[in-house]
């Protein structure tokens, strides 16, 4: 129809000009969906069946898969038959300009009036100008003359501040030779005198804050230095850029080496203040096995196991690591610990012989093979004594599995040092005291004194070829 | 049971500093018909209960016990308001049921307990349980009421005996809990020599460390001589 009524030039009715709305959304807002109501879904209908039945459109579900094509819905210009937009070839006058030439160009007949759209680009640089008594008063320089002034001033003008431009033209036959800082400098000088000195504005110059005139400042010393440090970085050789990145690879690795050094002093020291408060502890508050003496803490050599800073990382989270406190000893809680009664309320108390959540799979299990092995039940009848000696005697086994974990990893690593000594001295070896070695064979108390006299005895520990 | 009503405002307020444990025992009996049922297939009988530790009246402080069977049976959530806390079904298999215990004071929350119901005795070698004798798998539990309301102190320490009779159980507890709590103890005797021993040998494996390194440190400062000495 529309185009039939177009080409008989019969204007027709409805038709509105078509913008850049309607092209995208097309005339969206006049289709509404009819919606019919809702039929219900019958009792115990599957909601999938009903949906295959019924859609929104109430209309036969296709029998061929239909291809919806992209996932989101493109915006597609709706492009139909309507008026278009009349074009004109116009003549015109660009206001930029100060000779008044014409030009013509293609406009649409809509714009016609409106003047040339580029001309606002045409942006001024407001120089400030000062008369020669001006100059006399205020701007005297010994460095530079008033005819260099001027010649600056003239060339600021010409070329809207480009001062790369001015440096270029720059007179050097009348004057001599100087750099873009210090034009620049001589420049904002002049202009920072004669704001102070006139009222007139500056605007590029001069901006007005709280009613105060604030002068650009220029710094032409650090400009100066900039452009030099730029230059020497520019000019660098590659053996120096090679240099360079070769240090900061070196600092690095002494870093990350630094930062080994002192955590693994540190996981050592936790494990040695850990198992002796553990100890302390254990006297102090059960009163009812008394064993043997706390093991007083000696100096720590800084080798330190890794896997014992993985077991405990939850200890680790919640207080602050010493940093390089080899000597100190803090007293903290070892093993597992069972969060305290809590407020108000009813609670049954088989739920305090959980584990806490921070014990892991891995220690959880190891500890009920611990009880099996025990003959002792994993919940035990609950009552207020049970709980509280079945919780310690838990925090006890996750203890001594730890500490039984850390005695393996000295004895791997005396079997590395005593490997060491073999290659560094062919013929001899190193003695491990034998309690150390078999750690998994015997769990069966050894006197004490034996153990000490074998470290105590320098023989223990002298070559034999 | 009269409820007094000269609380007072704070009523709701709770006792400082008291606790009042509770002890229960829960758990199942189950009996064997002696051959799966026809018309369903269920092969035993059972009752599932919470019963007082001492002889009291619970009733005094508890609601209501909801029991939760399996989803196969009709109307799995069972509500039982007065004692005994009790309930009595058919079946052929065993599954977790849970109890939730509801206080007569709305503003004590209610507790849970699991009961993995027991039809069968362990060794299943053994077979079924020959009819009539009855199973029984029960356990102890505590009920602590820590710093109650005072309505909830007042119900607590107000209880009625439920018999005048014995009260007794079908598994000895008391036995139970001072054998358990023995073997605990000696275990924990045993661990704590365990500890210190293992750090005793931490201690020794630390000096061995370093005089090993002392040595090899030796070694290594001076390998002309130990070239000599090992000639």
């Amino acid at each position: 129809m529309a185009d039939i009524l177009d080409i008989l030039d019969i204007e027709q009715p409805g038709a509105s000009e078509i913008t850049r709305e309607s092209i995208i959304h097309g005339d969206k807002a006049k289709k509404k969906y009819v919606t019919t109501k809702a039929v219900r879904r019958p009792e115990g209908m599957h909601r999938e069946v009903f949906a295959l039945l019924y859609n929104d459109n109430k209309d036969l579900p296709p029998l061929l898969p239909t291809d919806t094509g992209k996932a989101y819905k493109q915006t597609k210009a709706k492009l139909g038959m309507r008026k278009v937009r009349k074009w004109v070839w116009a003549p015109f006058t660009n206001p930029a300009r100060k000779d008044n030439a014409v030009f013509h160009h293609w406009k649409r007949a809509a714009d016609e009036a409106k003047e040339y759209p580029f001309a606002q680009f045409n942006k001024q640089v407001s120089i400030p100008s000062y008369s020669e008594s001006e100059y006399n008063q205020y701007l005297k320089s010994e460095d530079w003359s008033q005819a260099e002034s001027d010649h600056l001033m003239d060339l600021c003008q010409r070329f809207d501040l480009r001062f790369i431009v001015i440096h270029d033209r720059w007179d050097r036959a009348a004057f001599r030779d100087r750099s873009v800082e210090d034009l620049k400098e001589r420049y904002y000088n002049i202009c920072a005198i004669l704001s102070k000195v006139k009222t007139n504005p500056w605007s590029n110059t001069v901006t007005m804050v709280n009613g105060e005139k604030r002068v650009y400042h220029y710094d032409a010393e650090h400009e100066r230095k900039r452009k030099e440090q730029l230059k020497r970085l520019f000019e660098r050789t590659q053996e120096q850029i090679d240099e360079e990145q070769m240090l900061l690879a070196e600092l690095k690795k002494i870093e990350a080496r630094k930062r080994e050094r002192e955590r693994k002093t540190q996981d050592l020291q936790k494990l040695i203040s850990r198992a002796d408060s553990g100890n302390g502890i254990t006297n102090s508050q059960a009163s009812i096995v008394n064993d043997g003496p706390n093991t007083p803490t000696s100096a720590v050599s800084n080798i330190a196991r890794r896997h014992d800073r993985k077991l405990h990382k939850k200890k680790l989270t919640t207080q602050q690591r010493p940093i390089r406190t080899v000597e100190t000893v803090t007293v903290e809680w070892s093993g597992i610990k069972f969060p305290e009664a809590r407020g108000t309320g009813v609670w049954l108390r088989s739920q305090r012989m959980k584990l806490p959540p921070g014990v892991g799979q891995r220690k959880t299990k190891a500890i009920e093979q611990e009880l099996r092995l025990m003959n002792i039940d994993i919940a035990p009848t609950p009552t207020e004594a049970i709980c509280k000696h079945f919780n310690e005697l838990r925090s006890d086994l996750a203890l001594a599995l730890d500490l039984k974990n850390a005695l393996a990893s000295y004895e791997f690593e005396l079997q590395a040092l005593r490997h060491q000594y073999e290659a560094l001295n062919p013929g001899k070896t190193l003695n491990i005291p034998a309690s150390i070695c078999n750690s998994n064979a015997d769990g069966e108390a050894k006197p004490v004194g034996e153990i000490i006299d074998v470290v105590g005895s320098p023989s223990a520990l002298n070559t034999t070829i | 049971m009269s409820l007094p009503t000269d609380f007072g405002p704070d009523s709701g307020g709770r006792i400082k500093g008291l606790v009042i444990v509770k002890p229960i025992v829960y758990g199942n009996v189950a009996r064997y018909f002696g051959k799966k049922r026809e018309e369903d297939g269920h092969t035993h009988q059972w009752s599932v209960y919470v019963k007082p530790y001492s002889n009291e009246d619970m009733s005094a402080y508890i609601k209501k016990i909801h029991f939760k069977l399996h989803e196969s049976y009709v109307n799995p959530n069972r509500i039982v308001t007065k004692p005994p806390y009790e309930l009595t079904e058919t079946g052929w298999g065993e599954f977790e049921i849970v109890i939730k215990i509801y206080f007569h004071d709305p503003n004590e929350r209610p507790v849970t307990l699991y009961h993995i119901l027991k039809l069968f005795q362990s060794p299943v070698s053994e077979g079924n349980s020959p009819i009539g004798r009855a199973l029984v798998s029960e356990s102890y539990e505590e009920i602590v009421f820590q710093e109650p309301t005072q309505l909830m102190q007042h119900l607590l320490s107000n209880v009625k005996p439920v018999t005048n009779g014995q009260w007794a159980h079908d598994t000895n507890f008391e036995d139970k809990k001072d054998k358990t709590l023995e073997r605990i103890v000696s275990a924990q005797a045993k661990v704590r020599n365990e500890i210190s021993e293992l750090k005793q040998k931490l201690q020794l494996a630390k000096e061995t460390i370093t005089k090993f390194k002392e040595e090899i440190a030796k070694v290594q400062n001076n390998p002309s001589q130990s070239v000599l000495s090992a000639v």
